[in-house]
């Protein structure tokens, strides 16, 4: 079953066409990964699929609803990691998530849960500005997914997460229907199954990985 | 999503911010303290016009601060990125907006207890309750129609210069009513209650008006 339907995904800026036309559906538990260079269009892509941007021209459903006329409702299911980590620097990582937490009826039960999934336990004191930017990063991975959303959009999650990136990955998109965008293609490879790549804001198509079954 | 709890948690979240940081109390009471100085020093204060001048330096440092106080309340949100994690929870944009109104006003009336008593001290003005029920009046006001504005102009480059050109002119009701009403407290001719009377309307007023539009201005 479908979870996000995107058609015709259009956005500009000023004269400037950054999205031209994307179409998209992404199955409940799917995970795929956008990829492209600098400038192609991924953050923008992101950014409509969070819901974060209203786009110029085109449709978004999730979860059956119009993602705009009822993207209140839908940010219940949906999670998002933005270009910018978004923290209070003046705020300790665990203030960080209760705070989020406070906006979203999350326990204080559930913010330790997430500082344990995302590695943060031994700083959870630690203000946000005092941590690096990998801990960051980490944090703010953490703020998407207390909520428990059905939805995690991603853009560039493993930017300053080194090597671990990919097993904090795993852990956190597991059972979670989730699109990414990276430029680490082997990175892409091995978390989604499937990867759209765009240029100057348009889709070339999707690639389906194969597993090759002995 | 109880709008309550939200705005208390935004509020919670902007005053322990700035307990930790101390960026703006401490700035905002030191240029109160000069606007004072040199409304004392640049005046011929005496016994006899202390309370006709009292009250024009008060509610010129006090728009001042208040300037200062609710532009950054938006403006940090945006230079760290926090503002759009924060709108992208299903936490309700009239609860986020009235949350941080409510630190803007507390963070302001911080600064009015160094500003009244500082006032007392330069300029001789009694120091009563009805000039802080003025006062605080007019500050919750001041505080909805700032915030509310400082939360538009944060989106552009120039919301220093933007700032005090939307929200000065809106502000003039609460100078008038408020000035009226410090002067009939000091001791000057004019009707105290009918000035409380308007600041409380005007209260009223902006309070209804922002929430309505506070919707619009941090949904898009």
């Amino acid at each position: 079953m479908s979870l996000l339907v995107g058609n015709g995904l259009t956005h500009w800026f000023g004269h400037e066409l950054a999205l031209d036309g994307v179409d998209l559906v992404l199955d409940t538990g799917e995970h795929m990964a956008v990829l492209g260079d600098n400038g192609a269009g991924k953050t923008t892509l992101l950014r409509i699929l969070a819901t974060a941007l209203r786009p110029t021209a085109g449709q978004l459903q999730i979860a059956g609803l119009d993602a705009f006329r009822e993207k209140r409702r839908l940010r219940h299911h949906l999670g998002y990691v933005a270009h910018a980590p978004g923290l209070y620097p003046a705020l300790s990582a665990v203030e960080n998530l209760e705070f989020f937490g406070d906006l979203q009826e999350v326990s204080r039960t559930r913010v330790e849960e997430v500082l344990e999934v995302v590695g943060l336990t031994p700083v959870a004191h630690r203000r946000a500005d005092r941590l690096s930017r990998g801990m960051q990063q980490r944090l703010a991975i953490g703020r998407a997914i207390l909520h428990e959303p059905r939805l995690l959009v991603l853009d560039e999650p493993d930017a300053s997460l080194g090597e671990a990136a990919a097993d904090l990955l795993t852990r956190v998109m597991e059972g979670k229907t989730v699109i990414l965008a990276t430029h680490d293609h082997a990175l892409a490879n091995r978390l989604c199954p499937r990867t759209l790549e765009l240029r100057h804001g348009r889709s070339l198509g999707t690639a389906t990985r194969l597993r090759v079954v002995r | 999503m109880n709008p309550v709890r939200v705005a208390l948690a935004v509020a919670r979240k902007d005053l322990r911010s700035e307990w930790r940081t101390r960026e703006m109390v401490p700035a905002l009471a030191q240029f109160i303290i000069l606007a004072l100085l040199i409304g004392n020093f640049g005046f011929q204060i005496d016994a006899r016009n202390a309370a006709s001048i009292a009250p024009g330096i008060l509610w010129l440092a006090l728009v001042f601060a208040g300037l200062v106080a609710f532009g950054r309340t938006f403006a940090a949100e945006r230079e760290q990125a926090s503002l759009e994690a924060m709108l992208m929870t299903p936490a309700s944009p009239v609860a986020i907006f009235a949350g941080k109104a409510l630190a803007a006003t507390l963070l302001l009336v911080v600064c009015e207890v160094v500003l009244l008593p500082a006032l007392t001290l330069f300029f001789g003005t009694p120091l009563s309750a009805e000039v802080v029920a003025a006062v605080l009046l007019a500050t919750v006001g001041m505080a909805a129609l700032g915030v509310l504005f400082a939360a538009i102009v944060a989106r552009v480059r120039a919301r220093e210069l933007l700032l005090p050109l939307l929200t000065l002119p809106l502000w003039i009701p609460f100078i008038i009513a408020g000035g009226q009403a410090v002067q009939s407290a000091m001791g000057l001719p004019g009707n105290y209650q009918e000035a409380i009377g308007l600041l409380l309307d005007f209260d009223i007023l902006f309070l209804v008006l922002t929430s309505l539009a506070a919707r619009f201005v941090l949904d898009e």
